[in-house]
């Protein structure tokens, strides 16, 4: 690979955070005028190399060279790497809604002379960014006003206002519809014909094989291997690539004991809370039987986690349609009350904003989601308060030193396993768990394991989303996959492989082939 | 060390506000005892008769309004309104006792539905129209002093006789002379009473349920300090001038302090205001109805100031057009000084009260010495924020207490044992089958 | 949690075990044997403690009170405890003076915030056999009050009602004139009898025409001035003046209350672009004194605190000699006839500003010019 025309190398890239090596000995080399895309898992490591590579982690605070632009560079800050002409469009849009178009294209970099700004000059300047973007609208437009197509349009052109030579875009189509990604696209098209050089994450791989010259797969932080159209690429290597480890396999053994179904849905179908004309979910359809642990494997944004929160009743986005049974019944799931009382109970992804009350004890949580069970005519019994929680830190073994103990005090596994006895002692017959082991350490994700194991055998419905494919092929008894808010295919334990769920997972029905 | 952190409780913040009222009083009382030229000590103005049921009567509707206040902070909300509504709720009152001449009884209840009414209006914008409290109570604010001047013509409408005694009355003298007000005797005979056989019920309840008990000196120390600052404060209001005894104010706050501690920290809707004070969304997929609770704590909030306007109406024997201005600020100051958090999910009911009595004995003391207002303004100032200051402190340590972390440096080593290995460790969990947690709930 | 409650109370024992075993051995302090109903207490003793409760210093009199019943309480043997109780309002001043009848204070002298709301606290004083006062404002409602001393209030109504028709004679030319009303603050008992008693010498002329008030004002209710704060004079005037005076006319007079307000008044009438209208004032204030030495706020009255403090601390030497102090009058404050002292006011124009204070150096100075 010729590296003269290279515009930027990243030359063994370590990144150590205590305790945890997040980026090992990572080399990127992106050529001058192209499209390079970066490919892996989640958490797999690629936004920490763009904030190594933006400045966001200091020089010095990572090993490793960076050459942009045939010079080493030492970036301090954002600031400095914007300086040299590398710019960053979040996956979350950084426009500020009630300005125009043209004040948040020129934010932080004002036409002004002596402070004063120049209008005039600022809204022409604009208008002839946005038609380099093909945004056609009036420059003082309000970005409030915009949908989210043109806000990403909106990004971009703020990015060439400060002229740009590297633009990295993150995730940039996962919050578009089909037409606007494919306008999207045809724009990056056209900035790689104008000669700038674009970083792409994505994991959306059609768009990959479908746009860049050459990817980078990032795996466990360290990089995997770099493919161009010399060497070639499709879904199939890239996917390979992506998920090359060996299958962790600590699991505790566990013996699945199905029975009938238990919890049923059908056609349900959510609209996104923010995006119109978006479903969260589309026309959703699975089931959990008595004792068996199903497993919903997808990608970030894929919508697993609006499915589940709709269906434990909170306002996430608007319902359309569907229907959903527990033990046969149809089940009234419009709020959390009621999807609780049906017999559900949901262990959000995150723990610290969702699941706890982090200035609360460890008792007080446990009892907390089913209080009037030991409050006779709505007087907490504190004794019984403490008998539960005490019962249940035995069981779960959760490690504190007395259950008067805040929650913040605790490690997460420790805090994943208060938020599990919060929700058992709802005695739930469909346990929803949605990412139990992120964030916590190896030993107490195999204890999750084991009470999540424990929980199916007792005969309950368990439903375990999660971004890790290793931990969903070592748990599930079945495992649905999801793209796009749509539920894309169903495997039975023994035909999962990480290869088969991540094509399901990156594309839609139609493309899937058909599972074994 | 471990039993006196036991004996202290485990709230450093309030310890320190109970410690520093202690040493006001003290303070106050060794000064006025030197400004007066009398013997140090004896000859204090501070714990006397009169002036302990001055305190009591003249701060009464502070600590009321702090009860309600505390809960509305937990809640991560404010109220800006309070005074104008005891204002509003003030002059109706004195309306129907002055103008219309109602029986006290009559007034009393009208006073709460208008308090009531006021607290749904306010309860409705916060909780259902989603305007944030700070502004719907800066309008009910405003809205509330105009509805007052607008009902009393600016003017100051007197009350009737028969109301005066809630806000100046004193328990009645009844059954034999023996030279002490009966009724305060008894009802600091039955305080004592209750304190030590709830002590011996609360551990006999605990040895049966097998928890860790404190040891019995602790609870027997705890249990007869409290007793004697109980039967002190008896003496004193028990040997009141004739006439005067424990103020009828001060039964008022007795009953809604208890009433509203119970509340807070006993029930179910106590627990769902710390819930969704300290975390909304998690409170909410708990199957917390957060709205719900919005409303009555702000709706409660106005029934509070509705109760702190007539005390102070019946005190004052008159409901004026500026009553209540500051009223908010005073309240707030001092659910923060007993250790509430601005940013919600903090703070108790007993805490406020110590926080209104700090800055009640603060306000008194300096009065005795005859320090200006403008004095007793900054003082008071200074004292909310080094409270506070104090407690962000001992956040910035890294440290919930300060005895919480004497403790932990006392347990150093302990914790360093061999770390089971995963399988080990899951080896051992058991999780409850189902019908377990009836088990559970049902005591074995 | 019982515990926690517990707990925290028992905290505050480290001090209050102390005291306790102090308090047991100790006779109650509170108590003092009450007087049987004679208004007038026996002789106190010649060093006792003077309670001085004034509402707010929101004119230069009430710290003018301040200072001199400090000064002559002292000079006369006794030791004074003057206190304000300022934005604290009625709450404040009621926690003040049970603090000073705690503190023991044979003889209370109350400038009230609201007269109506120390019913409580009077017939504490009263029970504890303190002498009350009413200083400047009649403490209403209340059958514990012992004298009342003050200027006639009704009085000054009737000098500033007359000293309007008089100046705008003298300054304006021939009527018909248009005119505004300032009342005081409503909650104020003396607000009444001044607004009243100009009317007295008002109402005839508005009747004949001789008098127009353009905003249509005149009721006390339409004209009072919450708190007698000089902000809401000044924001009232603004619209008045921009509603009713459009179109170059004037505005020729204005009947207020006292001096702050009166300047507040003038200030809006010459941002709107008129001439000085005739303005009545009341207290002398410095800033009013030079402003009718120059001729330019035409009255005020002269009720010279210092006299009022130099008799209100004679009746304090009455009492403790055991004498019923003289009084000129009664006063009915709602409840029962408050024994008065009326001191006689005395109007200040142009006329005779350079001789009215003599009283009073710093006035005196200010009046002529020095």
């Amino acid at each position: 690979m010729p590296t003269q025309d290279a515009i930027l190398e990243m030359r063994n890239i370590t990144k150590r955070f205590p305790g945890v090596i997040a980026l090992d000995d990572v080399t990127l080399t992106v050529r001058r005028g192209e499209i390079h895309a970066i490919c892996g898992e989640n958490g797999a490591g690629k936004s920490t190399l763009m904030k190594v590579l933006s400045g966001v982690y200091p020089h010095g605070s990572y090993d490793g060279d960076i050459v942009f632009d045939g010079a080493g560079v030492k970036f301090g800050g954002i600031r400095q790497s914007e300086d040299a002409g590398i710019v960053i469009v979040h996956q979350e849009l950084a426009l500020i809604p009630e300005l125009s178009i043209a004040e948040n294209i020129f934010l932080g970099n004002e036409q002004s002379s002596k402070g004063v700004i120049d209008w005039v000059d600022t809204n022409r300047r604009a208008r002839l960014i946005m038609e380099k973007v093909g945004l056609i609208e009036e420059p003082e437009t309000k970005i409030k006003e915009l949908g989210v197509g043109k806000q990403q349009l909106v990004e971009i052109a703020k990015a060439l206002a400060k002229n740009v030579k590297l633009l990295i875009l993150d995730e940039p189509t996962s919050a578009l519809n089909e037409t606007d990604s494919q306008d999207l696209l045809k724009l990056m098209d056209g900035l790689r014909s104008r000669g700038i050089t674009c970083i792409m994450i994505s994991h959306k791989l059609n768009e990959i094989e479908q746009i860049s010259d050459s990817l980078t797969v990032i795996r466990d932080g360290k990089s995997i291997t770099t493919m161009d159209h010399e060497s070639g690429f499709n879904e199939d290597s890239i996917i390979k690539a992506m998920v090359g480890r060996s299958l962790d396999s600590r699991f505790p053994d566990h013996e699945p004991k199905i029975g009938e179904v238990l919890f049923k849905v059908q056609d349900w179908t959510v609209e996104h809370p923010r995006i119109p004309d978006r479903l969260s979910s589309k026309n959703a359809a699975f089931e959990v039987r008595a004792g068996e642990i199903v497993g919903f494997a997808g990608l970030m944004g894929a919508g697993r986690t609006e499915l589940m929160r709709s269906l434990f009743g909170e306002g996430y986005g608007r319902k359309i349609s569907g229907k959903a049974w527990v033990h046969g019944k149809p089940a009234n799931l419009s709020t959390v009350r009621k999807a609780i009382h049906a017999g559900l109970a949901y262990v959000p992804e995150d723990r610290k904003t969702l699941g706890l009350n982090l200035l609360d004890t460890i008792k007080r949580t446990t009892v907390s989601a089913a209080l009037s069970k030991i409050s006779p005519r709505g007087v907490v019994d504190l004794f019984k308060e403490y008998e539960v929680a005490e019962d249940y830190r035995k069981r779960l073994r959760t490690k504190t030193s007395t259950i008067d103990a805040g929650v913040a005090t605790l490690s997460g596994g420790n805090q994943q396993k208060v938020v599990l006895s919060k929700w058992l002692f709802t005695d739930p017959q469909v346990l929803i768990l949605d990412e139990p082991t992120r964030g916590i350490d190896v030993g107490a994700k195999y204890e999750i394991y084991a009470i999540i194991q424990q929980l199916a055998s007792q005969g309950r419905a368990v439903i375990v989303v999660s971004s890790e494919l290793p931990e969903l092929l070592g748990l599930s008894d079945r495992i649905y996959t999801i793209f796009e808010g749509a539920i894309t295919g169903e495997l039975p334990r023994e035909d999962a492989t990480q290869e088969n769920l991540m094509r399901l997972m990156t594309s839609d029905r139609h493309s899937a082939a058909p599972a074994a | 060390m471990n039993s006196i952190k036991q004996l202290f409780g485990g709230n450093i913040r309030q310890f320190g506000m109970v410690f520093a009222l202690a040493a006001l009083i003290v303070f106050f009382q060794v000064a006025t005892s030197l400004k007066a030229a009398g013997t140090p000590w004896a000859d204090g103005n501070v714990l006397i008769a009169s002036n302990v049921q001055n305190i009591v009567n003249g701060y009464a509707y502070v600590m009321v309004l702090a009860i309600g206040m505390v809960m509305v902070i937990i809640l991560g909300h404010i109220d800006l309104s309070v005074g104008s509504v005891a204002a509003f709720v003030g002059i109706v009152v004195a309306t129907a006792s002055g103008t219309w001449g109602m029986p006290w009884w009559v007034c009393i209840v009208i006073g709460l539905g208008m308090g009531a009414l006021a607290g749904a209006w306010q309860g409705f914008w916060v909780a259902y129209v989603g305007i944030p409290a700070f502004i719907t109570t800066l309008a009910g604010m405003m809205i509330f002093r105009g509805v007052n001047q607008i009902i009393g013509k600016q003017n100051t409408v007197s009350v009737n006789e028969d109301l005066t005694f809630i806000g100046g009355g004193y328990m009645p003298e009844v059954g034999p002379i023996t030279g002490y007000n009966n009724l305060t005797l008894l009802l600091g005979l039955l305080a004592i009473a209750y304190l030590i056989w709830s002590t011996f019920r609360k551990r006999a309840r605990s040895r049966k349920a097998g928890s860790t008990l404190a040891p019995a000196w602790v609870d027997g120390v705890r249990v007869a300090l409290i007793c004697i600052v109980v039967a002190f404060a008896t003496y004193l209001f028990a040997t009141g001038s004739p006439g005067t005894s424990f103020p009828v104010v001060g039964i008022v706050l007795i009953v809604l302090v208890a009433l509203y501690q119970f509340l807070t920290s006993r029930t179910v809707s106590g627990r769902a205001i710390y819930a969704v004070g300290g975390n909304r969304q998690a409170a909410r997929l708990s199957g917390i109805n957060d709205k719900k609770v919005d409303f009555f704590v702000m709706m409660n909030m106005s029934m509070l100031a509705a109760v702190a306007g007539m005390i102070f109406v019946s005190r004052a024997q008159a409901s004026g057009p500026l009553d209540g201005t500051g009223w908010e600020l005073d309240a707030i100051a001092s659910v923060f000084i007993g250790g509430a958090a601005v940013s919600g999910g903090v703070g108790t009911v007993i805490g406020s009260i110590i926080g209104a009595l700090v800055m009640a004995v603060l306000n008194n003391g300096l009065q005795l010495m005859s320090s200006p207002q403008s004095t007793t303004y900054v003082v008071k100032g200074l004292v909310l924020l080094i409270a506070v200051a104090f407690d962000v402190w001992s956040k910035k340590q890294g440290k919930p207490s300060l005895i919480g972390a004497m403790q932990r440096t006392l347990r150093g080593g302990g914790s360093g044992g061999p770390k089971p290995t995963p399988e080990q460790a899951a080896a051992g969990i058991t999780v409850p089958p189902i019908d377990s947690t009836k088990d559970a709930a049902s005591g074995k | 949690m019982r515990r926690r409650k517990l707990l925290t109370a028992a905290a505050a024992i480290t001090a209050a075990a102390a005291l306790a075993l102090t308090g047991c051995g100790r006779a109650e302090t509170g108590a003092t044997p009450g007087s049987d109903g004679g208004s007038a207490a026996a002789a106190f003793p010649a060093d006792a403690k003077i309670g001085i409760s004034l509402p707010a210093k929101t004119s230069e009199n009430w710290v003018l009170a301040e200072n001199l019943f400090n000064k002559d309480l002292s000079a006369a043997g006794f030791k004074p405890s003057v206190q304000f109780a300022g934005d604290g309002g009625a709450p404040t001043q009621q926690q003040q003076i049970d603090a000073m009848i705690t503190s023991g204070v044979k003889v209370l002298v109350i400038g009230a915030v609201d007269g109506k709301q120390l019913g409580t606290q009077l017939a504490n004083a009263k029970a504890q056999g303190v002498t009350v006062i009413a200083y400047d404002r009649l403490l209403q409602n209340s059958k514990n009050v012992d004298y009342y001393i003050a200027y006639d209030n009704e009085k000054v109504g009737e000098l500033q009602g007359q000293a309007l028709l008089d100046g705008l004679k003298d300054r304006k030319g021939k009527g018909p004139y248009n005119v505004e009303l300032i009342a005081g603050s409503a909650d104020d008992a003396n607000s009444k009898p001044f607004f009243e008693g100009a009317m007295k010498v008002l109402q005839p002329k508005i009747d004949d025409k001789t008098l127009t008030v353009s905003s249509g004002q005149t009721s006390q209710s339409q004209v009072a001035t919450q708190g007698w704060d000089p902000k809401n004079v000044q924001q009232r005037f603004e619209s008045i003046l921009s509603a009713n005076y459009k179109g170059g006319k004037k505005l020729d007079g204005v009947l207020s209350p006292n001096d702050t307000l009166a300047r507040a008044a003038m200030l809006s009438a010459k941002n709107a672009g008129q001439s000085t209208p005739v303005i009545t004032g009341q207290d002398s204030e410095k800033e009013s004194v030079k402003s009718i030495a120059a001729g330019v706020q035409y009255s005020t009255i002269n009720k010279d605190t210092t006299s009022l403090v130099e008799k209100t601390v004679g009746m304090i030497k009455d009492l403790q000699a055991g004498k019923d102090p003289a009084t000129t009058s009664t006063a009915n404050n709602g409840t029962v006839d408050v024994k008065t002292l009326y001191l006689d006011p005395v109007l200040v124009t142009e006329a005779n500003v350079k001789t009215a204070y003599k009283n009073d150096p710093d006035l005196d100075a200010i009046a002529n010019g020095k």
